[in-house]
């Protein structure tokens, strides 16, 4: 079985770190690390502290020592703030956070190390170069929208679709495809003759997966043999906010490679990330739309990229 | 034919035409120095004419460029002469087409794109030198959409790679300023509104940098910004005559457009200067207004320094603040020592009076619009996995019955 005693973190000297030593680690965390689990859990705080730490962690699906280490060091700052939530309770109030504060904190806080009760922990090799936490972001953009594809291997005949669905529209001359609503996960659906589907609005991955399953019932409901092939997603598209103004026009002049600022054709800067290849538009209030991405972790990485650069700038203005 | 001249070996003034096979020759008749020799001409017309064919035309290389792209060539050069660029920036542009048009993007686009791409050369060879040029501009020479311009100037930037620099605001004022009408008398222009040119662009930049620094350029259209600046520096510099003039008639005057959001440019302004006039020890007893305030705009702007200080609390220290008072934290840095009194209580300042300091912030942050806030993923969720079991009852509630088809099927064949 894995040991969770390596689940150490980079560089968090800089962040408050609660954790008593080296205690049998996986019963006291409740670690999640499924992804969607661990930012799911920023917006949705828990009211209370859980009291109660022995937990079964044999739901954790295999990582495999890179998975683990990519996933650790790139999230490790996010996980950081979890345990700070659970396992403040050990220790003295002093250090304790508020949880509605967890998800923006501002990491160059003032470490509680003064009060001397952190360990030394053993540093893991991370994957990608770590940010230090002290210059980690502290902000989780929000992903807004998702577009996926997916194939339902079949001939449709979208006259009759749009006939006998009550949530689509379908107007040949003005665009070949049949438009289909659902309520539940709010998306929109672009279902072509060939058998293929767009799906676009849902709010995670997980969530345009299962509307897309529910697209690809309706069409079965009617009456077509649809299958469900490759399903793929194409777009993702987040967006947070700095919370500062930015000069543009000194950005533009710092990064001239990547950004594009026409302010007589668009407010924002354009700014062509190559590694990883994300689009970000960034707007003067310090707001940051993140596009292209087929990964989460690609907008989350573009964002922690973007976040120093943006913050020297705040400063030389 | 005659001859003329004397050979430069001998002196002989003998010098005849001769021809050495089928070269033209002109030679010395008594020395045999070679003076000058014919020229390769390709066609038996130009050769009686006696007139030079030029390189390109007798090797063909004319020929070896296709015709839209002579057309296009030809185009952006003429494009360069209406605007009297230097001839450097005519060559520039002339290759970036070139480049462009190899490109397959650019291969097979309409003809009104392939002509806009002339236009987005230029445009980028003037912005890469820093040649204060509009896209306006270039949208009127063209006659062309501006959308239609934008899209094809942005896949130009990342097909060919360009990096192109940001418009320059002070070369801006003073090409714009260059079309206003009230430099000079005219039968139309009441004698106080004319003005010396110096004085007003001298002026306007001043504006504009101070604009700039409040936060009223970045993400805007430039050239309202440059307008509605020329206007209060206009009126500033002889206030009794100007005060009562608005701002459509000063454009109308000057022979420019009064682009629409000028108005809310000139205002944003004016709200600035008021807030640094408050802070004037000799201003701070006249009630100031929209309209006294211009009075005064020439030492706003020599003191604009120290004002801007006073009237705004920096960001920076905005953000100080905010963090101060989450974590009251003794360790942060503040910004700058003597103002860190101020910042723990920005709303409660030193500052009772009406000018309390507002933070400098771009108008949007200032005035947020009320927008409906995407929720955040709830708990149910984002406990989703993509794989939940989808009962018939939901899928149901999106079909339609028999007897709906049916409606729907006979109200349809109305259409």
């Amino acid at each position: 079985s894995e040991d969770y005693s390596l689940l150490q973190y980079d560089d968090l000297s800089s962040s408050p770190q609660l954790f008593t030593p080296m205690s049998p680690y996986g019963v006291d965390l409740p670690i999640q690390t499924t992804e969607d689990v661990l930012f799911g859990s920023q917006f949705n705080q828990p009211k209370e502290l859980p009291t109660d730490f022995s937990v079964d962690l044999s739901f954790l699906p295999d990582i495999t020592q890179d998975n683990k280490e990519q996933n650790l060091s790139e999230y490790g700052h996010e996980t950081q703030k979890e345990l700070d939530g659970s396992i403040s309770r050990n220790e003295d109030s002093s250090v304790f956070m508020d949880e509605s504060s967890l998800s923006y904190l501002d990491a160059t806080q003032p470490s509680p190390e003064a009060s001397g009760m952190c360990p030394p922990m053993t540093p893991m090799t991370p994957m990608t170069p770590v940010t230090p936490a002290s210059e980690s972001s502290g902000i989780v953009p929000q992903l807004q929208n998702i577009v996926s594809t997916v194939n339902l291997a079949c001939k449709l005949d979208l006259k009759n679709i749009a006939l006998r669905a009550r949530n689509a529209e379908y107007n040949p001359k003005r665009f070949a495809a049949v438009i289909m609503r659902i309520r539940e996960p709010r998306t929109t659906a672009l279902i072509f003759s060939s058998g293929k589907i767009v799906c676009t609005g849902a709010k995670s991955e997980e969530q345009s997966r299962l509307a897309a399953r529910k697209y690809a019932r309706v069409v079965q409901k009617l009456g077509f043999p649809a299958k469900f092939l490759d399903f793929k997603i194409q777009n993702m598209v987040g967006s947070c906010d700095v919370r500062f103004p930015i000069r543009l026009e000194g950005l533009v002049l710092t990064h001239p490679q990547f950004s594009s600022y026409e302010p007589e054709l668009f407010p924002g800067l354009i700014y062509r990330m190559v590694k990883p290849r994300i689009v970000l538009l960034i707007f003067v209030s310090g707001k940051v739309v993140l596009t292209g991405a087929k990964e989460r972790s690609e907008i989350y990485e573009a964002f922690e990229n973007i976040y120093p650069i943006l913050k020297a700038f705040k400063k030389a203005s | 034919m005659a001859a003329r001249g004397c050979c430069p070996s001998c002196g002989s003034a003998a010098l005849v035409e001769d021809a050495h096979y089928a070269q033209q020759q002109l030679v010395c008749a008594a020395c045999g120095c070679v003076l000058a020799e014919g020229l390769l001409t390709t066609t038996y017309t130009e050769e009686e004419h006696l007139r030079e064919v030029t390189y390109s035309q007798s090797t063909g290389q004319k020929e070896q460029l296709s015709r839209c792209l002579q057309r296009g060539i030809r185009r952006v050069r003429d494009i360069c002469k209406v605007l009297q660029l230097p001839t450097v920036f005519e060559e520039t542009a002339v290759s970036y087409f070139q480049r462009a048009l190899q490109h397959t993007s650019f291969h097979l686009v309409s003809l009104e794109k392939k002509e806009l791409l002339g236009g987005c050369c230029v445009f980028v060879t003037c912005r890469q030198h820093n040649w204060p040029l509009t896209m306006g501009t270039i949208c009127s020479l063209l006659y062309a959409k501006q959308e239609l311009f934008a899209s094809v100037y942005l896949s130009l930037q990342k097909e060919l790679g360009l990096s192109v620099p940001a418009l320059s605001l002070a070369d801006l004022v003073k090409t714009h300023l260059n079309s206003f009408r009230l430099f000079q008398h005219a039968a139309d222009i009441p004698a106080p509104f004319v003005e010396d040119k110096e004085k007003m662009v001298a002026r306007t930049m001043q504006i504009v940098e101070l604009a700039g620094e409040t936060w009223l350029v970045t993400g805007r259209h430039p050239v309202p910004i440059v307008t509605a600046a020329a206007f209060l520096s206009w009126q500033s510099l002889q206030p009794a005559a100007r005060l009562t003039c608005t701002f459509a008639r000063f454009c109308k005057l000057a022979g420019v457009d009064l682009p629409p959001p000028a108005h809310l440019r000139l205002k944003e302004l004016l709200e600035i200067l008021l807030r640094m006039a408050s802070k004037l020890a000799w201003l701070r007893v006249f009630n100031m207004d929209k309209k006294t305030v211009v009075k005064h705009i020439g030492d706003l702007l020599q003191h604009r320094i120290f004002l801007l200080k006073n009237a705004f609390c920096l960001e920076d220290e905005e953000e100080q603040c905010a963090t101060a008072l989450s974590e009251g934290s003794p360790s942060s840095p503040p910004a700058a020592g003597g103002a860190a009194q101020e910042k723990g209580h920005p709303l409660e300042g030193k500052r009772q009076r009406e000018g309390s300091p507002r933070p400098l912030l771009p108008p949007c942050l200032i005035n947020p619009r009320k927008r409906l806030r995407t929720a955040a993923l709830s708990a149910s969720d984002s406990a989703i996995t993509g794989d939940e079991p989808i009962s018939d009852s939901e899928i149901e509630q999106y079909l339609r019955g028999p007897e709906e088809v049916r409606a729907f099927r006979k109200a349809k064949a109305w259409q």
